[in-house]
């Protein structure tokens, strides 16, 4: 039957199913590439990616320092200031836009165009803007993610019932409490959204722009250890990153739940 | 102007009038001269044809689409006899809606309390005075239990609107009004996406409020409660208010010169018998004002002067004990 609900307990098996798959799957291949050529490193065995995280974690010989560390502490800045910047700047802008119609008028054209330009494009711009090191990457993730989700906010608060706003004003409220106590307070389950749905784009901006200009962080570290075919690095940065923005979501759904216990039904 | 104007009630006893009272949107006139004086404690029904501006003279009651010809004053305590012109939203006017009654990340405890809160304390006040203002809201979270226990919803004040029944919500917004002590509550058809049994039990919570306004003026004390209810039913309409008021642009404008149809406005102004809250409905009391109503507001054919059905005030004097000393014209049934 189309969208009929199935129970919390089948919905974990099932999860749990796929997940395995996925992992046989992959031990499958990876023990007939062993069986093929013993030599291959395209597709580690489980050992392999074993050793390969190990040297990830232990202190390099020639660099003297531990990758992984310093490829999390760098890359983990760089996306928390950027986000954090990109998330502040477009709930204010946001509700801004939405509660006043000049302010709306006077961003939405240029915000609507930026949406449309993928940052890492415009990475030179970020370079010639505000130079390189931590700031550029800063930089690129928040502007990457702020229009698309001021754009969200506005809608948001744009979907606020005119009878609501009516009836705030009846109770006694001012403009800001309006805009603060009921239109904030209305929106930031849709906010929270927004913002789950941001990490993964700016999770792609910092890795193409460490890719391609980075000394460290992991999109750095990632394209030397390809360029060396040692996938027994490269996938255990993919898994990590993988279990990050996992995380990063899941924190994200839990403080939801937590801030708006009414919204969750609607979805 | 309105023709009753020489049999109108003492300033003190009047909560809001309509003056010539004009709107519409663009190029369309919706509401035409519109003239209306309600009595304080006062329970007035409006019906109407769909698209004559019901809501639209509520909304320009409320304040947030103020009247483009005219104006809507205000009486109160505060305000004397001149009343004050309405020009935006405040808090002594309550409106309940049909949808969006209540604030969906509030529970019902919280809705009703949210408007002691705004009118109380200001954002800086919350903020940094964090100890008095918990003080505060345990007094303002009593009154709006106490609130709640008085439209039958104390078992429910933790739940949220989407866990109340449509009846239970509507509930709550009214409290959620009543709370604020508004000069005026505002009713835009509040029952309307209702079953008829939620419906009836609730067009009885508004007869027990009516029973406290009587209850206050034998003590001496002022009704605590006027209302205007918008409705497109008409027995709710007699059922629920003391006088009705129809609005309808099927008038004979011609007559006044008017080329083309100027808007609707009041065609229908007069008394509704006052009915028992705990005594059975009889819808038969009222066949007769009811068919007057369909026939002069709904479906008129000719069309009526618009005078000529707008006899609130002349009746009341004509009758024995009128509402200018006596806020009840009608006996209880």
């Amino acid at each position: 039957m189309i969208r009929r609900p199935i129970k919390s307990s089948t919905a974990a098996f099932l999860g749990a199913l796929s997940v395995l798959l996925m992992l046989g799957g992959y031990t499958f291949l990876a023990h007939r590439q062993y069986q093929r050529n013993p030599d291959d490193t395209t597709i580690p065995r489980w050992s392999q990616l074993h050793k390969g995280l190990q040297s990830a974690i232990e202190v390099n010989r020639r660099s003297g320092d531990r990758w992984l560390v310093i490829d999390a502490v760098a890359s983990g800045q760089r996306l928390f200031l950027g986000l954090a910047g990109g998330v502040a700047a477009s709930l204010l802008l946001g509700l801004a836009m939405g509660c006043f119609a000049p302010i709306e008028g006077f961003l939405h054209p240029p915000l609507s165009l930026l949406a449309k330009v993928p940052p890492t494009a415009a990475l030179a711009v970020f370079f010639v803007l505000v130079g390189t090191g931590n700031n550029m990457y800063v930089a690129m993730i928040a502007f990457g993610v702020l229009p698309t989700m001021t754009l969200t906010v506005n809608l948001a608060v744009k979907e606020f019932p005119d009878e609501l706003l009516y009836k705030a004003y009846t109770l006694g409220a001012s403009h800001m409490e309006v805009v603060w106590t009921i239109i904030f307070r209305q929106v930031l389950p849709r906010f929270i959204d927004a913002v789950r749905l941001s990490i993964g784009p700016a999770m792609v901006y910092l890795i193409a722009a460490e890719m391609v200009v980075g000394d460290v962080g992991f999109g750095y570290r990632i394209r030397l250890q390809s360029k060396l075919l040692n996938m027994s690095v490269v996938y255990p940065y993919l898994a990590i990153l993988a279990a990050f923005g996992f995380g990063m979501d899941s924190l994200l759904r839990l403080l939801q739940r937590k801030l708006c216990p009414w919204y969750e039904p609607r979805r | 102007m309105n023709p009753e104007g020489d049999a109108s009630p003492a300033a003190g006893d009047i909560a809001l009038e309509c003056r010539g009272v004009g709107h519409g949107f663009g190029a369309k006139t919706v509401l035409f001269d519109v003239n209306l004086k309600l009595r304080r404690g006062q329970f007035l029904s409006m019906v109407g044809p769909s698209g004559c501006g019901k809501s639209t003279l509520l909304r320009a009651i409320v304040g947030t689409h103020p009247p483009r010809a005219g104006e809507l004053r205000l009486f109160s305590t505060e305000t004397g006899d001149q009343g004050k012109v309405i020009d935006g939203p405040g808090r002594d006017r309550g409106i309940v809606y049909q949808q969006y009654s209540l604030f969906p990340f509030l529970t019902a405890r919280q809705n009703v309390a949210i408007g002691p809160m705004l009118d109380q304390t200001s954002l800086a006040f919350r903020c940094l005075r964090r100890l008095r203002w918990r003080r505060l809201r345990r007094d303002q979270w009593r009154a709006a239990g106490d609130m709640l226990e008085k439209v039958k919803l104390g078992d429910a004040m933790d739940l949220y609107p989407h866990e109340m029944s449509g009846g239970m919500r509507q509930r709550v917004a009214l409290a959620q009004a009543m709370i604020m002590k508004p000069e005026i509550i505002l009713l835009d058809e509040p029952f309307g996406a209702l079953d008829e049994a939620t419906r009836e039990d609730l067009q009885h919570m508004l007869l027990n409020l009516y029973e406290e306004n009587q209850k206050a003026v034998r003590q001496g004390l002022r009704p605590p409660y006027t209302l205007i209810i918008v409705t497109h039913e008409l027995n709710e309409a007699i059922y629920v208010g003391d006088r009705l008021v129809g609005l309808s642009q099927l008038w004979d404008w011609r007559k006044e010169g008017h080329a083309e149809a100027p808007g609707a406005t009041v065609v229908y102004d007069k008394p509704t018998p006052v009915f028992d809250s705990k005594a059975a409905r009889n819808f038969e009391r009222f066949t007769a004002q009811r068919e007057e109503i369909r026939r002069v507001v709904f479906e008129p054919d000719p069309p009526c002067d618009r005078h000529q059905h707008v006899v609130y005030w002349r009746e009341c004097r004509t009758r024995p004990n009128a509402p200018q000393t006596d806020p009840d014209p009608h006996p209880l049934a």
